[in-house]
C-alpha cells in the first residue's frame, strides 16, 4: 500500500499505460482487436487477401461467435466457483441436448418454444449431475465433468443408432441462422447473423445480471475467491457451486439449438467432433482474464476474447487459401493463449494480479 | 547392527508395492475377461487378445509419463497433439526417405522430445498452471502436425513399423512387442518411482513444492524433467500408433487421446490434486478401458457405448478413493 | 543462573533486532547448557518466536554475539544453523503424508547405493532414531498421512535429529496434544537430553514446565527478565515475571443490566475437543473466554456458530434450547461471530471492502431476494466504514490491500450490517496494530452499551482484562474458574497456565479461592527490578 502511493507520482505515461494494459484484460483485449481488425484492412487494402475484409464480412462471421462465446459464458460460470472449477462436458451436453431437441421438435412435433425450454431443462439437468458429483460429492471437477464428458457423448451417439436427426422441421431450423438487417439504422450498417439476437446477446446479459446484479453472483464470487471464508460468513457454498454448473448446463443445452439450427440438423457428435467444444470454451474463457483459480472473471472479458478470435479467425481464413486457414486459426489460438497466460504470470509478478 | 536385526528391517523397508486400487483392478479385469469369455467364447483367443494388447500399448505407453506429470501436480492436455506431430512426422519420414526402423523410432522420439521441453519450460520457469498452458500448447501442435500433413492423408507408409503391428511381425511368442515394450518401460519407471531418490521427488513436489523446495529438491528441473519424459514417450507410441494403422494416417489421428490417457491414469488410482499415483495402476487402467471398448464391439453393440463405461468407470474410481479418503479422516 | 565450569553449547549475548520501528528484541541473554532442557517463556509479543528464529538462523540478529560450543559463530541461514547442529520443530509438521516416515526424514539427502536410495541403510538409521526417541521401529515404514498429529510431530522430531542435532528447539509442542500424547513428548525429550542434546523448550502451559525444564528463561516486551532454575519458581511466580508490573488499566466500571442470559452454555462438550463448558452471557455484557493456545478455546467459538456440531450438553438462546446445524442457522438466530484466522476464515481477498461486508447479508441487501441493492449496500458499507474509522480512499478498495488492522475492521464491520443479539468474537485483535486494537475494544464496549450480548474468545491476557465484565478461563478443554474484571493479570495467567495454588477467582465448585496473590518473592522481585 504505502509502497504503491509513494510511486504513483513518479510513474511515467507509458509505464501507466503498460500497468493499465497488464493489469485491465478489457483493456489488453480491446487494443488487441483494433491491432487485428486494422491489420486486416491494411492488408485487405493492399490485395492480399482472397476476398474483401470489411464490416459485412466481420459481420457474418459473428455467427461462429454464438457458440463459442456461450460455452465461454458456461466456463465463466463454473470456473469462477473456484476450488479448480473447470467443465469438459459442454460439447457433449451440445451433443446429448442436442439429440433431445431433435427428438422433441423434429420427430415428436413439440411446439418450438416448449422444445427449447424442454432442451435447455435437460441441458440443466446433464449440468446438475456435474455439480452434484463436484459440490456434493467433492469430485475434483476436472474428473468428474471428464467422466459425464465420455457418458453423455456415448449416450449422444448411441441414442439414435449413431443417425442425425434430420427431418423437415430441423431443416427448416436453418432460417434461425440467417442474418437480419436491423431495424431502424438497419440500412447503414451490415445486416447481422439472428442468433445473436435470439440467443447470444440474451444470454450474455442474463449472466451479466446474475453475475453483477444479484446476490447469486455476489455468493459466486465470494466462494470462489475463498471458499472457507464463504462458510464461516454463513453462504451456502455447496449450494451455491452447484448452482454454476446447470447454469453451465442450460447455457450449453441452448447452444445445442442453435448448432442443430446451424447444421439443420441434429449430430450425435455436434460437441465432440474434432477438437470438441469444452477446450476452445476454456480457451475463450481464460484469455477473457478468467483466473482458473476462480473468483476473477467478467462476461465482458470472455465477450471481448471471443470477438477478437471470431474476428482474428475470419481474418486468417481470408489471407490463406484452402485448409492452410483452418490450420493458422489454431496456431492463432494456441499462441494467443500462452501468451495471455505468461503475461497473467508476469502481471502476477510485477503487480499482484489482473482485473 | 547384527545380521538377523538387519534382515528382520530388510523385508519391510517400504510400504506395499501393490496398492488397494490395484488390486480391485486386477479384479474388475479378471471379472470382466470371465464374464465376456462365457458371453463371447471367441473373446479368450490369441486373435481377440492380441490386438487389445496391441491397441493398449500407446494410451498405456503416454499413461506412464501422465502418471509422473499428475504425480508433480500438473497435468498435459497437448498429448494428443503432440501424438498427430510426431506420427505424422515420422509417418512422412517412411514414406519420403524411407529411413530404417530405428532412425524411425529415433526420429519420433526426438520429435517428442522437443515437444515436451517445450511445455516443460513453460511450466516450470513461466509459472503458469499446466493446463492453460498445454491447452495452449495443443492448438500449436496441432498446427504443426497439420502443417506437415500439408493437403489430406499419408498414403502409402511402408511396414518399415510393423515390429510394433498387429501383424505376425510385431509379436514374440505370441507377445505383441508393442505391450512387451510398454510393460518394460512401466516396470523400469515403476522402479524408478520407488527407488531412486530422484523418483521419490516427483512424490514429493505433487505433496507440497514449497515444503520440497525447502528440503533440497529441486523442483523446476524434476517439473521439467517430467514433461520431457512425456514427450519422449508420446514420441514412441506415435511409432506404435502408426504401426498400429493401415498404411493412411489421416488427420484425425492423436485426437482426444489426451483424454484418454488422462481417464486411465485416473481409473489407475492416481489422485489428480498430485503427490500420489502408480504407473502399475495406469497400465491397468488402460488395458481395462480397452477390454471394454473390445468386448462391447464383440458383443455385438455399438462400439461408442464403451465411453459410457469410461465415464463410469471414472466415476466409481475417483468415488471409492474419495470414501476411503473421508474415512480416513474421520477416523 | 546456572554458572557451571562447562563451555555452554551456545549462548547469546546482547542480542538486538529490529523490524522498521519495532524493536522486536532488545539486548537479550539467553545461554543453554547440554543435556539441559531451557524453557523460554514470556506473553504474545514478548520476542519469544524472534528469539527462536534468530537461534534458527531464520533471522539475523541486528547486535549481538552468538557463541556455539565456545566458539562465536555467525548464523546466517537456516543450513548454517542446521550444519551447526541446531535443529528446530515448528508448530506445523511440514511433512509429505504420502512419503513414508524414512522418506520424510532423509527427502532431500538420501542416503544411495549404486543410484538408488539405500532403503535399508536409510531405515536402519531412522530405527535407531526412534528407537532412542522410545518410539515404535513400526513407523519407519508408515506414510506419515496415516499417523496421529501426535505421532506425527514426533517424525518432526526425529527428523531434525537425523542431522545428529546438539540443540533442539521445540516451538510449542504440546498446543496440539492430549495428556496422554504430551507423557510421550515428554519421555522423547528426556531421552534426548541423556544423550547430551540441548533442548529449548517453549510452552504457554507453565505448569508442565515444572516436569519437564531444568531453567526457564522469562521474556517481556523482547527483554530477557532473568534466568532461574526451575524449582525456585512456582507457576505464579512465573506468571508474576511474564506479566511484570501491572498498569492498572483505569477502565471505568461498567453497569451491566440485569437480565436473563441471551446466550447459555450449559455442560457444552464436542468429543476430543473440549467438555463440560458452562458459560452465560446477558444483553449488554461481555463476557470474556481466556484460554492459552490449544485449550480448546477456539473450538468452543465454532461450535458456537455451528461450523463445528456439539455432542454433548446444551446451548440455549434466549433461554430455549437450540441445536445450531450450520452458521446461517446461527445468523437466522441472531448470533454473529468474527472468525479467527482473518486471512482464511475471514477475507474475501481480492475483493472490495463493499463486497466483504455485504457478503452474508445478501438477504437483507437485496431487493426481492434476488437483485442486490447497490445503493444500500453502498450506503451500509460508508456507515460501517465511518463507525469502525476504516481507513481507505473508498469503498471500492480491494480488502487485501489493506493493513491487517484495517481489513480486520472490515470483516467485523460484517457482523454489524444487522445488529446481532450475540456476538461472537474469536481473537478480535490479533495481528492488528495497536491503534486499531484500541479502537475494537472502544466499538466491543459500544455494541455492549446497545445492548448486545458479547461473547469474546480470547487468548490476549490484557485484552481480556480490559474488555471483559466477567472472565472464564478455559484450561485444558474445559471452563475452570471465573473471575471479575478486577483480576489481576498474574491470576488470571496462573489459572489459565496450570497454576495448582488458589488464585483470586471463583472455581466451578463455587468454592471461592481468596488467598491472598503472592507477589513479593524472591524472583518476582528480581522482575520488578527491571
Amino acid at each position: 500500500m504505502t509502497a504503491a502511493t509513494v510511486n504513483a507520482p513518479a510513474e511515467s505515461t507509458a509505464a501507466k499505460l503498460l500497468r493499465v494494459l497488464l493489469t485491465q484484460r478489457i483493456a489488453l483485449l480491446a487494443v488487441l482487436i483494433v491491432i487485428v481488425v486494422v491489420t486486416f484492412f491494411i492488408n485487405d487494402a493492399g490485395g492480399y487477401l482472397t476476398a474483401p475484409y470489411d464490416f459485412d464480412y466481420m459481420s457474418a462471421s459473428l455467427i461462429n461467435a454464438i457458440p463459442l462465446a456461450m460455452l465461454g459464458l458456461a466456463e465463466l460460470l463454473v470456473i469462477l466457483s473456484g476450488r479448480g472449477g473447470i467443465d469438459l462436458s459442454v460439447g457433449a451436453i451440445v451433443s446429448l441436448a442436442g439429440m433431445g431437441f431433435g427428438f422433441a421438435y423434429g420427430e415428436w412435433g413439440w411446439p418450438l418454444w416448449l422444445a427449447i425450454l424442454a432442451t435447455a431443462g435437460f441441458g440443466a439437468l446433464l449440468g446438475a449431475v456435474n455439480g452434484f458429483l463436484v459440490s456434493y460429492i467433492g469430485f475434483p471437477a476436472l474428473i468428474a465433468t471428464l467422466a459425464t464428458f465420455y457418458a453423455y457423448k456415448s449416450l449422444a451417439i448411441v441414442i439414435n443408432n449413431q443417425e442425425p436427426i434430420s427431418t423437415e422441421p430441423i431443416q427448416e431450423l436453418f432460417s434461425l441462422s440467417k442474418s437480419v438487417e436491423l431495424p431502424l439504422f438497419g440500412q447503414y450498417v451490415p445486416d447481422v447473423p439472428l442468433g445473436i439476437f435470439t440467443f447470444l446477446l440474451p444470454t450474455a446479459v442474463a449472466v451479466w445480471l446474475l453475475l453483477a446484479r444479484t446476490s447469486y453472483g455476489r455468493r459466486l464470487y465470494a466462494i470462489g475467491t475463498n471458499d472457507v471464508a464463504g462458510r464461516w460468513a454463513g453462504l451456502p457454498v455447496r449450494d451455491t457451486r452447484f448452482k454454476a454448473y446447470v447454469y453451465a448446463g442450460l447455457i450449453s443445452g441452448l447452444v445445442a439449438v442453435v448448432t442443430v439450427g446451424q447444421f439443420a440438423s441434429a449430430r450425435p457428435d455436434a460437441g465432440v467432433s474434432g477438437n470438441g467444444m469444452a477446450l476452445p470454451a476454456i480457451t475463450i474463457a481464460v484469455l477473457g482474464g478468467v483466473a482458473i483459480t476462480g473468483g476473477i472473471g467478467r462476461v465482458s472479458g470472455v465477450v471481448l476474447a471471443t470477438l477478437l478470435i471470431v474476428w482474428l479467425n475470419a481474418g486468417i481464413l481470408l489471407a490463406f487459401v484452402g485448409n492452410e486457414g483452418s490450420q493458422y486459426q489454431l496456431l492463432a489460438l494456441g499462441a494467443v493463449l500462452v501468451f495471455a497466460a505468461l503475461l497473467n504470470g508476469l502481471t502476477n509478478r510485477k503487480y499482484g494480479g489482473s482485473q | 547392527m547384527t545380521a538377523v536385526a538387519e534382515a528382520k528391517i530388510k523385508k519391510r523397508v517400504l510400504p506395499s508395492p501393490v496398492t488397494g486400487q490395484e488390486f480391485v483392478l486386477v479384479g474388475v479385469l479378471v471379472l470382466l475377461w470371465a464374464a465376456l469369455a462365457v458371453s463371447t467364447p471367441a473373446f479368450l483367443t490369441a486373435g481377440s487378445i492380441q490386438p487389445l494388447l496391441v491397441a493398449t500399448a500407446p494410451v498405456a505407453l503416454v499413461g506412464v509419463a501422465m502418471t509422473i506429470v499428475i504425480i508433480t501436480g500438473g497435468i498435459d492436455v497437448s498429448v494428443g497433439g503432440a501424438i498427430m506431430v510426431c506420427s505424422v512426422l515420422t509417418a512422412k519420414a517412411l514414406v519420403g526417405s524411407e529411413v530404417s526402423l530405428g532412425v524411425a523410432v529415433l526420429l519420433s522420439v526426438a520429435a517428442g522430445g522437443l515437444l515436451g521441453l517445450v511445455n516443460g519450460v513453460l511450466i516450470a520457469y513461466g509459472r503458469v498452471h499446466a493446463i492453460i498452458i498445454t491447452f495452449g500448447t495443443a492448438n500449436l501442435f496441432m498446427f504443426l502436425g497439420l502443417q506437415i500433413f500439408g493437403s489430406g492423408t499419408v498414403n502409402g507408409i511402408p511396414g518399415t513399423l510393423a515390429f510394433f503391428g498387429r501383424g505376425p511381425d510385431g509379436r514374440t511368442l505370441g507377445v505383441p512387442h508393442a505391450f512387451l515394450i510398454t510393460l518394460l518401460i512401466t516396470a523400469a519407471a515403476w522402479w524408478y518411482l520407488r527407488h531412486t531418490a530422484g523418483g521419490r521427488h516427483f512424490f514429493a513436489i505433487g505433496g507440497d513444492p514449497q515444503a520440497a523446495r525447502l528440503a533440497g529438491v529441486r523442483v523446476q528441473r524434476r517439473v521439467l524433467l517430467a514433461y520431457v519424459l512425456t514427450g519422449l514417450l508420446v514420441g514412441l507410441a506415435s511409432c506404435f500408433v502408426i504401426a498400429q494403422g493401415t498404411s493412411t494416417l489421416d488427420q484425425s489421428v492423436g485426437s482426444g487421446k489426451e483424454l484418454a490417457v488422462i481417464a486411465a491414469v485416473v481409473i489407475g488410482g492416481t489422485s489428480i490434486m498430485g503427490g500420489r499415483g502408480s504407473v502399475l495402476g495406469t497400465l491397468l487402467g488402460a488395458l481395462l478401458v480397452q477390454s471394454v471398448a473390445s468386448g462391447v464391439t464383440q458383443l455385438g453393440w455399438r462400439s461408442q457405448l464403451s465411453d459410457l463405461f469410461v465415464g463410469i468407470f471414472i466415476i466409481v474410481a475417483v468415488g471409492a478413493d474419495l470414501l476411503r479418503a473421508r474415512a480416513r479422516r474421520n477416523r | 543462573m546456572t554458572d557451571t565450569n562447562e563451555t555452554p553449547r551456545l549462548r547469546l549475548t546482547a542480542i538486538s533486532k529490529r523490524f522498521g520501528a519495532v524493536r522486536a528484541i532488545q539486548h537479550a541473554d539467553f545461554t543453554v547448557t547440554a543435556g539441559r532442557v531451557h524453557a523460554l517463556v514470556g506473553e504474545n509479543g514478548a520476542g519469544k518466536s524472534t528469539m527462536i528464529k534468530i537461534v534458527a538462523g531464520a533471522e539475523t540478529a541486528d547486535t549481538g554475539e552468538i557463541e556455539f560450543e565456545g566458539e562465536q559463530v555467525k548464523l546466517g541461514s537456516t543450513t548454517a544453523a542446521i550444519a551447526l547442529g541446531i535443529a528446530t520443530v515448528y508448530q506445523e509438521p511440514q511433512l509429505f503424508p504420502e512419503l513414508t516416515v524414512a522418506e520424510n526424514i532423509f527427502l532431500g539427502r538420501e542416503l544411495k547405493k549404486t543410484g538408488r536410495v539405500d532403503w535399508t541403510a536409510q531405515n536402519a538409521k531412522v530405527v535407531e532414531l526412534l528407537t532412542l526417541l522410545g518410539l515404535p521401529e513400526r513407523y519407519a515404514t508408515a506414510e506419515v498421512g496415516t499417523l496421529s498429529v501426535a505421532e506425527q510431530q514426533q517424525v518432526s522430531i526425529a527428523k531434525a535429529l537425523a542431522s545428529d542435532a546438539k540443540v533442539l528447539i521445540l516451538d510449542e509442542p504440546s498446543a496440539i496434544l492430549t495428556d496422554a500424547e504430551i507423557e510421550v513428548l515428554f519421555d522423547v525429550v528426556r531421552r534426548l537430553t541423556a544423550a547430551g542434546v540441548a533442548v529449548i523448550y517453549i510452552s504457554h502451559r507453565l505448569d508442565e514446565l515444572f516436569r519437564i525444564a531444568d531453567e526457564v528463561t522469562v521474556m517481556r516486551d523482547g527483554r530477557t527478565i532473568g534466568t532461574y532454575p526451575i524449582k525456585d519458581l512456582s507457576v505464579r511466580q512465573i506468571a508474576h515475571l511474564m506479566v511484570g508490573e501491572e498498569l492498572s488499566d483505569a477502565r471505568p466500571h461498567r453497569e451491566v443490566p440485569e437480565g436473563p442470559a441471551v446466550l447459555e452454555l450449559r455442560g457444552l462438550s464436542r468429543a476430543g475437543k473440549f467438555r463440560d463448558v458452562d458459560v452465560s452471557v446477558k444483553a449488554g455484557e461481555i463476557v470474556v473466554l481466556y484460554g492459552l493456545v490449544g485449550s480448546g478455546v477456539s473450538e468452543i467459538a465454532a461450535c458456537v456458530y455451528g461450523i463445528d456440531r456439539s455432542t454433548d450438553g446444551q446451548l440455549l438462546v434466549n433461554a430455549s434450547r437450540v441445536d445450531i446445524k450450520s452458521p446461517e442457522h446461527a445468523q437466522r438466530l441472531g448470533i454473529a461471530l468474527l472468525p479467527a484466522n482473518r486471512k482464511v476464515e475471514g477475507m474475501f481477498g481480492f475483493q472490495s471492502i463493499a463486497f466483504n461486508i455485504s457478503a452474508g447479508h445478501l438477504g437483507l441487501l437485496s431487493k426481492f431476494g434476488v437483485w442486490v441493492d447497490r445503493a444500500r449496500e453502498k450506503a451500509v458499507a460508508l456507515k460501517l466504514i465511518e463507525r469502525l474509522a476504516v481507513k481507505t480512499p473508498h469503498e471500492r478498495q480491494p480488502i487485501s490491500a489493506m493493513s491487517g488492522g484495517n481489513a480486520q475492521k472490515v470483516v467485523l464491520a460484517r457482523q454489524l450490517v444487522e445488529r446481532p443479539k450475540v456476538l461472537v468474537l474469536a481473537e478480535p485483535t490479533q495481528g492488528v496494530d495497536v491503534g486499531a486494537k484500541e479502537e475494537i475494544h472502544r466499538l466491543i464496549t459500544e455494541l455492549a452499551e446497545e445492548g448486545t450480548a458479547v461473547l469474546v474468545v480470547t487468548s490476549d491476557l490484557p485484552e481480556a482484562l480490559r474488555i471483559a465484565d466477567r472472565i472464564q478461563v478455559v484450561r485444558g478443554g474445559t471452563t475452570t474458574v471465573e473471575f471479575g474484571p478486577d483480576a489481576s493479570q498474574v491470576d488470571l495467567l496462573a489459572a489459565a497456565a496450570g497454576g495448582s495454588e488458589p488464585a483470586g477467582g471463583t472455581t466451578k465448585a463455587a468454592a471461592a479461592g481468596g488467598s491472598e496473590p503472592a507477589g513479593t518473592t524472591k524472583a518476582a522481585a528480581a522482575g520488578g527490578s527491571e
